[in-house]
């Protein structure tokens, strides 16, 4: 629309003219530039350029609907993804909206991927069993899809339908994952994506997470820098969303809030302090991205951990008020425990809860997890995300050595693969190994 | 008599001044002015009555705080027939960012309709001809909805809306939801955008005034650094805080 | 050609003339522009080419020396000047006690005043005070151009009735009546039009009966900013120079016809966060009385400091409240 010609759009010859010679050629350049120096820069009337600049906004503006015509379109045509969760699906009206971002937030390891593996099977799935029956597209950022994961949801989830293996392979042959490393990566495969979208029939978009590969690159720019950088790709996704009618689910990580993160408005009176103080340490979690993201997604859903329980908290809905449901992962991937949501309200609605604040998540894997427990100073190592697990863990006893904890984390960011039992006690052997020479050395 | 004649010689000498009216003349209008109600009766009370017509007012708030419900309940609410206290006016809907759910819409639509007939049944048995127009897709039907993509469309529409009312006698309000996000997102040259969006601020009250309509824009928020510490503030800049007459930020207690 | 040759002609000859004696004036005449309601070459031709009697050429640049009065007000010594601040420019109060008080009795005619402030810092509620004191002492007109939809007869209403009135004389209505029907109204959403209505304004001053009760004494533009941003910067100069030629024409008005002008302007970030008025630098010096408001945060008590004042040093300040 905004690239329209000028030349096209039947104005008199001669004012046609005159924008060409001062190469106002569409549209968009002729809008942009305010009344005034339109007509100082074309040397025409007040008079004429009003009649070709609304000559302009006719043609470039978009079509009229009514509320009612929009209504029978959806009506037609189904514009929602069954997320297969009961209580969730009633409070979205339907599921995860066509046409509109849906973000997912919260900490590591609180289910936001087995969320996403569901719905991407969900998505392949034909539509005689409830699904979209079409591609999807897995933008992995971190490394954490795994296919036998994604199978293994299928078979407990689906048993009757993913007896055939056949069915399996084709099931996880529709899903393309990518795997970009930076941001001019990701740009540009989003721009491939496009191309694909067009030709094939894509039905649902993932990118996991999308924190990662934005913030990725923040040692080198500044904020400025990064803030115009990542503009593009918010709005490329929103308006290949709105223009090809199909779901995308982001997800996003969480970050501590800083002590002067903002509360209020310049126009209050500031609160007294006690209170401040109470708030600030209940709420010490936020979504990164910003402020900025958070108006630009459609819906989100808040993962979180408080009183020995998950919750999915739909936080920014246009079709339903704050209500949070319980839900546990199991091997046919997330489940509510209970389909009558919880009422959220007040400053709730966008707080983030993490129970374990004790426990650091060093490195996840697609099947394993490295934690570190301050409160028993050990590591610990989780064989397989699922809950059922947990207690299979095997743990290295080891002293609550920073300079292990340093060394793992090099090790990670400088090879960025996942760091497997093997490797952790290899390194830390290694680590005894140094500190033994050193002791000899200086006696 | 005296100062009667000198009254009608204030109005003669000054009708010079085309397109002046007198403050008492203004008063007795304004007290005719039906205003826009919000659905909510304290949002009212602070409002003076509801969403004045003649008049561009501004919501803003954080993400998820219901900013665009507003919007949608105000292109309802401005459909309550006349004869039930409302305006009986059709809306337009300028959406920027993709958040009108025409289902809610709908739902909100029957709300109100199932709150007319409740509270107003005495007045409705007067005029039969109402239920017919009391149906959820009759007042979908007077929702016109613009999607825009880019800010040149949105400059675009506005442009046009000139026109439009001109065809369309009957809209009593302009809802853009948002104004701020195509602004925010691709205009690099700021002191453009503060130029362009003056000019813009400017047309929609001419709008208000000349076709005595209600003008509703939503915006985001922004963290500014004012003396020594960050606060939220509305998007779009200092100079648009004077763009509007009046501006409502909601907030979550 | 052939004109350039007569003008020419024409110049040599008023050049001999001068050269006889003729006064001063007319050897400006030849660069001056003669009014465009004449034709330029015809004044100029009044006179006859050569003519022996002086007679008919005296005539001829007596038309000439009227047409050059129009067009320069009369030059006036600094007693003829004193005289006129004492007659005709007088003081109107603005209502707002804090104000009055520091400004020395209120708004001066003769003069432009400026008044600053952020968002809902109460620079309507000053400009709606100052329409209702005047009117309210009958002293003239009120004309108020509204470029946001800020004007409200409403809260002019209030304002009438909560004030305690001890005139017997007219009842409650009767005085609301008189004072809302001197206060006229008028919106201006483009800067073309707000020149089109001082132009308007203009010629309908000239015209108007001086002693006459009803003539205008205030004229209040709110806001002259958001018409002036609008056409501010970009590559060109012209909008600047739109803003000062308006800003002279408001200064010229307020000064032939001896009222008060009063102008509002908001506030944009300067350097380190802290604020400063829009619309430049150039705008600075326009204002003979440039007024800050600002506001404390959640009261309704005002603080207001001058910036610029013609008499007054600048950085006095004073208090005062605006309530219901």
């Amino acid at each position: 629309m905004s690239n329209k010609l000028i030349s096209e759009m039947g104005l008199p010859a001669s004012i046609a003219n005159v924008f060409a010679a001062r190469n106002v050629l569409t549209a968009k350049d002729a809008l942009s530039l305010p009344e005034f120096d339109l007509v100082a820069l074309l040397g025409l009337d007040l008079d004429q350029v009003r009649s070709a600049v609304a000559r302009i906004s006719e043609i470039a503006c978009p079509p009229c609907r009514t509320a009612l015509s929009l209504l029978e379109d959806r009506a037609r045509s189904a514009c929602h993804l069954p997320t297969r969760l009961r209580g969730l699906d009633d409070a979205l009206c339907g599921g995860i909206p066509f046409g509109a971002l849906t973000e997912l937030v919260g900490p590591s390891g609180i289910g936001k991927t087995q969320f996403c593996l569901k719905l991407a099977l969900l998505a392949a799935m034909p539509t005689c069993y409830g699904g979209l029956n079409g591609r999807i597209i897995y933008m992995d950022t971190e490394s954490k899809f795994n296919s036998s994961r994604l199978i293994e949801i299928g078979k407990s989830s689906f048993p009757h339908i993913f007896q055939s293996e056949g069915m399996a392979q084709e099931m996880a042959g529709r899903i393309v994952v990518l795997r970009p490393s930076s941001l001019s990566e990701f740009t540009e495969s989003l721009q491939q994506i496009k191309l694909m979208i067009l030709r094939h029939d894509v039905k649902l978009l993932i990118v996991d997470s999308m924190a990662a590969i934005l913030l990725g690159d923040n040692e080198r720019s500044t904020t400025v820098q990064k803030q115009h950088s990542w503009r593009w790709p918010l709005s490329f996704l929103k308006s290949l969303a709105e223009f090809s009618q199909i779901p995308i689910v982001v997800t996003n990580q969480v970050r501590s809030q800083n002590n002067d993160e903002v509360f209020h408005y310049s126009f209050q009176a500031q609160k007294n302090d006690t209170s401040k103080t109470s708030e600030r340490l209940e709420s010490h979690l936020t979504a990164a991205l910003g402020i900025q993201w958070a108006h630009a997604v459609t819906i989100r859903l808040i993962f979180e951990a408080h009183s020995g329980q998950r919750f999915i908290k739909v936080s920014k809905s246009p079709t339903s008020p704050a209500v949070a449901f319980p839900f546990v992962v199991e091997s046919s991937g997330i489940s509510l425990l209970s389909h009558d949501g919880l009422e959220v309200t007040g400053a709730e609605i966008c707080t983030i809860h993490c129970q374990d604040q004790d426990t650091t998540f060093l490195t996840r894997g697609p099947s394993h997890t490295l934690i570190f427990d301050a409160s028993l100073q050990q590591f610990s190592w989780l064989g397989n995300i699922a809950n059922r697990d947990v207690d299979q863990a095997s743990r290295i006893e080891t002293s609550p050595s920073s300079i292990f904890l340093d060394l793992l984390l090099t090790y990670h960011s400088c090879f960025k693969c996942e760091i497997d039992q093997t490797i952790c006690i290899w390194l830390h052997k290694f680590l005894l190994l140094l500190q033994l020479l050193i002791e000899v050395g200086q006696t | 008599m005296s100062e009667t004649s000198r009254f009608r010689s204030t109005e003669g000498s000054h009708g010079a001044l085309k397109g002046a009216q007198t403050a008492w003349d203004m008063l007795s209008e304004e007290q005719m002015q039906k205003h826009i109600t919000t659905g909510c009766e304290e949002l009212d009370a602070i409002l003076g009555g509801g969403i004045h017509c003649k008049e561009v007012t501004e919501v803003g708030g954080v993400p998820g705080i219901g900013k665009t419900q507003l919007g949608i309940q105000l292109t309802v609410n401005v459909q309550i027939p006349v004869e039930c206290g409302g305006l009986g006016g059709k809306a337009v809907y300028i959406d920027t960012e993709g958040s009108f759910m025409v289902e809610r819409a709908h739902q909100i639509a029957e709300g109100c309709i199932s709150d007319l007939l409740d509270n107003t049944a005495h007045r409705l048995k007067d005029f039969p001809a109402c239920p017919e127009r009391l149906q959820p897709n009759s007042f979908l039907s007077n929702i016109f909805y613009f999607r825009i993509c880019s800010y040149t469309e949105q400059i675009a529409t506005i442009n046009y809306l000139e026109k439009f009312l001109e065809e369309q006698k009957d809209v009593k309000i302009i809802v853009v939801d948002s104004i701020t996000f195509h602004f925010r997102q691709d205009f690099d040259d700021l002191a453009l955008r503060t130029r362009v969006l003056s000019g813009m601020s400017l047309k929609l009250m001419s709008f208000a005034k000349k076709y005595s309509l209600a003008v509703v824009l939503l915006n985001q928020v922004t963290t500014k650094f004012v003396e020594g510490s960050f606060h939220l503030t509305l998007a779009l800049g200092d100079t648009w805080s004077h763009a509007c007459t009046n501006r409502i930020i909601l907030q979550s207690v | 050609m052939e004109e350039r040759g007569r003008a020419e002609a024409s110049r040599e000859e008023l050049e001999r003339l001068i050269d006889g004696g003729t006064p001063y004036k007319f050897a400006v005449a030849s660069q001056v522009p003669m009014p465009p309601t004449r034709n330029p070459r015809s004044a100029i031709h009044a006179k006859s080419p050569i003519t022996e009697e002086v007679g008919e050429e005296d005539v001829g640049m007596e038309e000439v020396s009227v047409a050059i009065d129009r067009q320069q007000p009369p030059w006036l010594n600094g007693v003829e000047l004193l005289e006129d601040a004492k007659w005709n420019k007088h003081v109107l109060p603005t209502g707002c006690e804090g104000i009055d008080i520091l400004l020395g009795g209120g708004l001066r005619e003769g003069q432009l005043t400026e008044i600053v402030g952020p968002s809902s810092s109460g620079k309507t509620q000053v400009c709606l005070c100052s329409a209702l004191g005047v009117a309210d002492l009958n002293l003239g007109v009120v004309l108020f151009l509204d470029t946001c939809n800020s004007f409200s007869s409403h809260r002019i209403a209030h304002m009438v009735n909560s004030q305690s009135d001890t005139l017997v004389k007219e009842g409650k209505e009767g005085r609301l009546k008189r004072i809302m029907s001197s206060i006229l109204c008028h919106s201006v959403f483009d800067i073309f039009e707000l020149m089109d209505v001082l132009h308007q304004l203009e010629c309908k001053l000239k015209h108007q009966v001086k002693s006459s009760g009803n003539r205008i004494r205030l004229l209040i533009v709110d806001s002259i900013s958001s018409l002036i941003t609008p056409i501010l910067g970009g590559k060109n100069s012209q909008g600047r120079l739109m803003m000062i030629t308006t800003g002279i024409l408001l200064k010229k008005i307020a000064n032939e016809y001896n009222l008060s002008v009063l102008v509002t302007n908001h506030m944009v970030g300067g350097e380190g966060g802290s604020l400063k008025p829009a619309l430049g630098e150039s705008w600075k010096n326009i204002p003979h009385v440039r007024l800050v408001l600002s506001r404390d945060q959640g009261s309704n008590i005002c603080n207001v400091s001058i910036l610029k004042h013609t008499i007054i040093a600048s950085g006095r300040a004073a208090k005062f409240v605006i309530d219901n």
